[in-house]
């Protein structure tokens, strides 16, 4: 879809409004949400970038959120390294993790590269839990301390919002950026059509690897970020719940459309919590607009959008 | 640890029975995906909600064992047609994501709406042979446990005459092996389509039946058991009914052993390292589908 020319404005009152979202609230609670709002959203958009972008549905994000999750605490805590070591130490970890799984499983069919995809998340979720000696199962690793810089203690809610924001708008912008140059026009034109890109000269291979690498960092640091905001990690940390979260912004968002997944991931993250479900009932209500947007508009709500536009144009030239 | 003949004969049986249960759900995918191209996720809720309809009609009917089995297969079956002509039916045969999602949906539906009438605190159900067992040799097994084992092989028995014998399982094959040829000579896909899921569900049904008095009942049954059947098929090639069946026995095998002499985290990561493995070798799939070939 095309961006509406007031797009950078709209940004830059957004940016204002959530640097400003601290100071005009004092509730923890709402600066809470924000944070994870922030976190997920950075996390949505790198599945964005594999699946919206390379066309793989890729469930394996989920192992990458566990996995940068226990890296960062794990190099504080027992390596006593600084919160920014145990992040980038999650970007690295994952990097390597997902080339080797990406050579692995960018050869296999769509099929089975979902059924893959999934089963090295689920195996993430069962060594947090038995790998008692690195994890420390199912008790997990509670006290992660909170990060500080220059002598600058990030200690409470207001001041870990920085970090969300801060390590969102990086992450986001990188997206935007890798979404407008050669890369993404490639992988956009991949999951149009992988046999003409080919006849064209390009192996879609690297490119899809490469999303899948990308993505895998993004959703690691955010994942060891998230940890830190929760201040303790156990196996929980990759359950499916989260997956599910993420897929959704993207669903609703419209695979494939960046400030679509955008606006979706904030107002998925606000709404359930402004409603106050309880944790099973807000799974069903995901469950219901999932099946909801899948049968009624595919192509999420920006694809439906578009849908209706490109048939208004239809009728006005008739 | 003296390994004894008796542990060994333990081990296998057990390994035996955990084998041909994951083939009743591995065989249902298998079916469902040869037919539709869809990967159902909401398969494990499927048998959930087969141990749930097992759970809640054995009191009514005094414990009795057999009834009750019915009620599960014949309910989830019936949850198969719906969950067909309500969702599968709508998605087109290039849509493969939108399958995955919907049927994701779908589960979550079904897992927290259960979670939230039944609490996720999970139960124990008794039948009328409680825990009866069977003395064979030197090993016992309980009476559930071989009747479990029982209904499999007699499941797959009855599903290989159907597909090689009846009219009904000819079409299936028929689907499942070329459509465009299918559709000429006059099978309407829609039905064998209708049939194929509410079989695949009634399988998954009689498995969660069948589990039931075995394990503890609570939602999330499924879900557990239904990661591994996607490796399942996956891993016996996707589609392919014998591959899953033998994949499934297999892996019921290698759990029960490593279960017996390694910690467990080792049976529970073998299926997927053994997936990993196997996808980097033969990425279709041990048991590659020959009749997808043409010409």
């Amino acid at each position: 879809m095309t961006e509406p020319r007031w797009t950078p404005y709209a940004v830059l009152v957004a940016i204002a409004l959530l640097a400003a979202l601290p100071s005009m609230t004092s509730s923890n609670y709402v600066v809470g949400i924000a944070i994870s709002g922030l976190i997920f959203l950075a996390a949505a958009a790198s599945l964005n970038l594999v699946y919206g972008y390379a066309g793989q549905l890729s469930f394996a994000q989920l192992g990458f959120w566990g996995v940068g999750g226990y890296c960062a605490a794990i190099a504080v805590v027992d390596l006593g390294q600084s919160f920014w070591f145990g992040i980038a130490f999650a970007g690295v970890v994952n990097l390597l993790l997902s080339a080797v799984i990406g050579i692995v499983i960018t050869r296999t069919t769509r099929h089975a590269f979902v059924v893959v995809t999934l089963t090295f998340a689920l195996l993430a979720g069962l060594i947090a839990r038995d790998w008692v000696g690195v994890t420390r199962g199912p008790l997990g690793i509670p006290g992660l301390p909170p990060p500080s810089l220059m002598g600058f203690v990030f200690d409470t809610s207001a001041r870990f919002y920085y970090i969300a924001l801060a390590f969102s708008l990086i992450a986001l912008a990188f997206l935007y950026v890798l979404k407008t140059s050669r890369i993404g026009l490639i992988l956009k034109a991949v999951k149009q059509n992988d046999p003409l890109v080919e006849s064209q000269g390009i192996a879609p291979g690297p490119y899809k690897l490469a999303a899948f690498v990308i993505a895998s960092v993004i959703t690691g640091m955010a994942g060891g970020i998230y940890a830190f905001n929760l201040k303790v990690i156990d196996p929980s940390f990759l359950d499916f719940y989260y997956m599910q979260t993420f897929l959704i912004i993207v669903i609703i968002g419209g695979a494939g459309s960046f400030w679509a997944v955008v606006l979706a991931g904030a107002a998925m993250v606000v709404l359930p919590e402004a409603l106050r479900f309880s944790n099973e009932l807000r799974m069903v209500i995901y469950g219901v607009v999932l099946v909801a947007v899948m049968m009624f508009m595919p192509r999420g709500v920006s694809g439906w959008l578009e849908d209706r536009r490109i048939a208004a144009l239809r009728k006005a030239l008739r | 640890m003296e390994v004894s003949a008796t542990y060994l004969l333990q081990l296998f049986m057990n390994g035996l029975m955990l084998g041909l249960i994951y083939a009743l759900i591995a065989v249902g995918l298998a079916l469902i995906f040869g037919v539709l191209e869809v990967i159902n996720f909401a398969h494990g809720e499927l048998l959930m909600l087969g141990g749930y309809a097992m759970a809640l009609t054995l009191p009514l009917v005094g414990l009795s064992y057999w009834p009750s089995l019915l009620v599960a297969v014949i309910a989830t079956s019936l949850v198969g047609v719906v969950l067909y002509e309500g969702f599968l039916r709508h998605i087109g045969q290039k849509e493969f994501e939108r399958s995955i999602l919907t049927t994701l949906g779908i589960s979550m539906i079904l897992l927290y709406g259960m979670q939230y009438l039944f609490t996720a605190t999970p139960m124990m159900v008794d039948t009328a042979y409680g825990f009866d067992g069977v003395e064979i040799g030197s090993i016992r097994i309980t009476l559930t446990r071989l009747i479990a084992g029982a209904l499999s092989v007699a499941a797959f028995t009855g599903l290989y005459c159907l597909l090689k014998f009846t009219q009904f399982g000819r079409a299936m094959r028929a689907i499942a092996q070329n459509r465009e040829a299918a559709l000429m000579v006059g099978i309407k896909p829609r039905h064998v389509a209708r049939n194929a899921v509410a079989l695949a569900a009634a399988l998954c049904g009689l498995a969660g039946a069948a589990l039931v008095p075995i394990q503890l009942l609570h939602p999330a049954m499924g879900q557990a058991m239904i990661f591994k059947a996607f490796a399942l098929v996956v891993i016996g090639g996707l589609g392919n009914m014998t591959g899953a069946i033998v994949v499934a026995i297999a892996l019921g095998m290698i759990e029960s052993w490593i279960g017996g002499f390694f910690s467990i985290v080792w049976q529970e990561g073998a299926i997927f390292v053994i997936m990993i493995v196997a996808v980097l070798l033969r990425p279709d799939g041990l048991f590659k589908r020959g009749s997808m070939r043409v010409g």
